[in-house]
């Protein structure tokens, strides 16, 4: 049987070192043949020298450990190697997967080994699945929820600022662009442009604090000073620190109803 | 959500409009009706036909009532001498009369002579008008001052909220502060990397750990809040960049600049670490390539401006600095009460400028 090989994913070169160093003692015939920093470089060295054994850190920039090996796949033996993902390291457990924690600790890089070294002898198949991977992957993912915006980026004049979601007072709709009513650090209303549609925008904001009232106006609760009705099924919104007053038409008034 | 957007919706309505309109005009006409009606029991005693005396009571209750209304609203602009109160008052006084001669005058059946003529018509004009003038203005009074005793409780109310909120948001706030600020993820990669430093007998070993031990010092949990000097700082965001530094050597550039001359200005804790920590976070490890961090701080005036500036993969719309920065706008806002801006710029071709400006208070030492 041929020398096994491996392939280090780490995006700290001090840590790619010290498993290098660490694998070299708890098993001597093992030959590192690639190191890689990112994920995009350890596909690219797989697919280069086909090594046995992948040890992929799960946080790398770009594409990740995870996704890595779910490109991977079963061509070789995949370890993950985290420092602190509580997720991660619950699925790999219960996925049977084999996972390293850092700083790793010889005595559970030598079990590891053994286990590798056990299905090496045995010809055993690699346990992992692409579709146990890519759910996975799909998972750690997920592990960032999509939260609401919290600022927005917004054409100021000639720079693009970033304006915190609370300063906001309104949006209105402008043809390809939505306004954005907001008020400075110095309380003064101000204008800016962003270029994603009102809805998209509307979207990805909080939505116990931004409401739609007209077609083209969503309103930041928190801005409202008071609403009067008038005839024909429409009310008008009054804003704490600004004169002009928004309309509320037929179609957004039940928001407004009274019991 | 409906409901908690009305919710929302209502109080903020609720804090401009003690009462709404309907519910008021009902209150109102319930009241004139009522003092009406007691109006009505002794003059009962007298009256030929008690329920047309009620009739009429009520009808005068109603033009009251409207006149009381109307006159609230309209005209919109009064000479300075006649205060609304009054005009209000005086209107009832002289729409009691004018109403009752109007009762009086359709109430004659046709060809009847004139009601004034008839004594007993004339006497039941006279004491109906007495009654209204009577009654009418002095429960428009009591009405104005309920009226203005809700005003100013509902005022008092408002005001209280608001303090509560504020009191509400610097606790938030704290809380925000006090919450571990070390990201284990973090914690343990840098240990790692110490470990293997100390595992080859690296002569850098000990200075990262200094770097570790001053960071986790400022980013641990403070029972004490409030401010540090900016030197001090500067300090720890040099430990913590030269931590990251160990970590992404081939990634992470950096330059620091501090105008000496504000080295002992105040400055509100971890005030600069969020901006860097963030610069680090959301700017230069997500990147394959990393990118350059400069932090400069100068004095304007007698203001000091703070500047990180970074040249990572910058922020897309969604996918934007965590709360973070966030926590470090409501603590600028409650230590420098409004004095204090933060502001975030994108960099070309990519990178994020974040710039936080605050007046210059030298602490005493």
């Amino acid at each position: 049987m041929n020398p096994p090989t491996a392939l280090i994913a780490d995006d700290e070169p001090l840590l790619r070192d010290a498993l290098a160093r660490q694998l070299a003692q708890a098993w001597p015939e093992l030959r590192v043949v690639a190191q890689a920093r990112n994920g995009r470089e350890a596909i690219e060295a797989f697919e280069a020298l086909g090594p046995d054994i992948c040890f992929l850190d799960v946080h790398m920039p770009g594409i990740s450990g995870v996704e890595a090996a779910s490109r991977i796949g079963r061509r070789a033996q995949l370890v993950f190697v985290t420092a602190y993902d509580q997720y991660a390291v619950q699925a790999f457990a219960q996925g049977a997967l084999d996972y390293l924690v850092k700083p790793v600790e010889m005595a559970r890089l030598t079990d590891t080994v053994a286990r590798l070294q056990e299905r090496r002898r045995a010809a055993l198949p690699v346990t992992q699945t692409e579709a146990l991977l890519q759910q996975l992957a799909a998972q750690l993912r997920k592990d960032a929820p999509p939260r609401p915006l919290s600022w927005v980026y917004a054409q100021v004049g000639p720079a693009l600022r970033l304006i915190p979601a609370q300063s906001i007072d309104y949006l209105r709709s402008d043809t390809k662009y939505t306004a954005v009513a907001w008020r400075g650090d110095d309380g003064l209303p101000a204008e800016a442009l962003v270029r994603t549609p009102l809805k998209e925008l509307l979207a990805q904001l909080d939505a116990d604090h931004f409401v739609q009232v007209h077609r083209a106006v969503a309103v930041n609760l928190r801005a409202v000073s008071h609403i009067t009705r008038c005839g024909n099924e429409t009310a008008t919104i009054h804003l704490k620190h600004r004169a002009e007053a928004l309309p509320v038409s037929r179609t957004f008034l039940h928001l407004f109803r009274q019991m | 959500m409906p409901a908690r957007v009305w919710r929302e919706a209502m109080t903020a309505a609720s804090l401009s409009l003690p009462v709404k309109p309907a519910s008021m005009l009902t209150r109102r006409l319930a009241v004139a009706v009522t003092v009406a009606s007691f109006a009505c029991l002794p003059l009962s005693l007298i009256w030929a036909s008690p329920s047309t005396l009620w009739l009429r009571a009520m009808v005068l209750a109603l033009v009251a009532v409207l006149v009381f209304t109307v006159l609230e609203r309209w005209p919109r602009r009064l000479p300075n001498a006649l205060a609304r109160w009054a005009l209000q008052v005086g209107g009832l006084a002289l729409a009691v009369p004018v109403t009752t001669f109007a009762i009086y005058l359709f109430s004659t059946a046709d060809g009847a002579p004139p009601f004034w003529t008839q004594s007993e018509r004339a006497s039941g004009f006279f004491l109906l008008s007495l009654a209204g003038m009577l009654v009418a203005p002095w429960t428009a009074l009591a009405a104005l001052v309920r009226q203005k005793d809700a005003l100013a409780r509902h005022q008092a109310l408002a005001f209280d909220l608001e303090r509560s909120e504020l009191a509400r948001q610097a606790l938030d706030a704290r809380l925000h502060l006090m919450q571990a600020q070390v990201a284990p993820h973090f914690l343990f990669n840098t240990l790692a990397n110490v470990q293997a430093l100390v595992d080859v007998g690296s002569p850098h070993a000990p200075a990262v750990l200094r770097s570790l031990t001053a960071y986790l010092r400022a980013a641990v949990p403070q029972l004490h809040e409030g401010g540090t000097t900016l030197g001090q700082e500067v300090e720890l965001v040099r430990a913590y960049l030269e931590l990251m530094h160990m970590r992404m050597p081939d990634r992470l550039r950096f330059s620091m600049h501090l105008d000496e001359s504000l080295a002992g200005a105040h400055c509100p804790a971890m005030t600069l670490l969020t901006l860097v920590e963030n610069a680090v976070r959301h700017g230069i490890d997500p990147g394959e390539d990393g990118g350059t961090i400069d932090i400069s701080i100068e004095r304007h005036g007698t203001r000091c401006l703070a500047r990180v500036s970074d040249t990572g993969v910058g922020v897309q719309q969604g996918g934007v600095p965590g709360t973070g920065l966030a926590t470090l706008r409501e603590r600028l806002a409650l230590t420098f009460a409004g004095a204090a801006q933060l502001r975030l710029t994108a960099r070309h071709p990519h990178g994020v400028c974040a710039e936080v400006e605050f007046p210059v208070q030298d602490t005493a030492s």
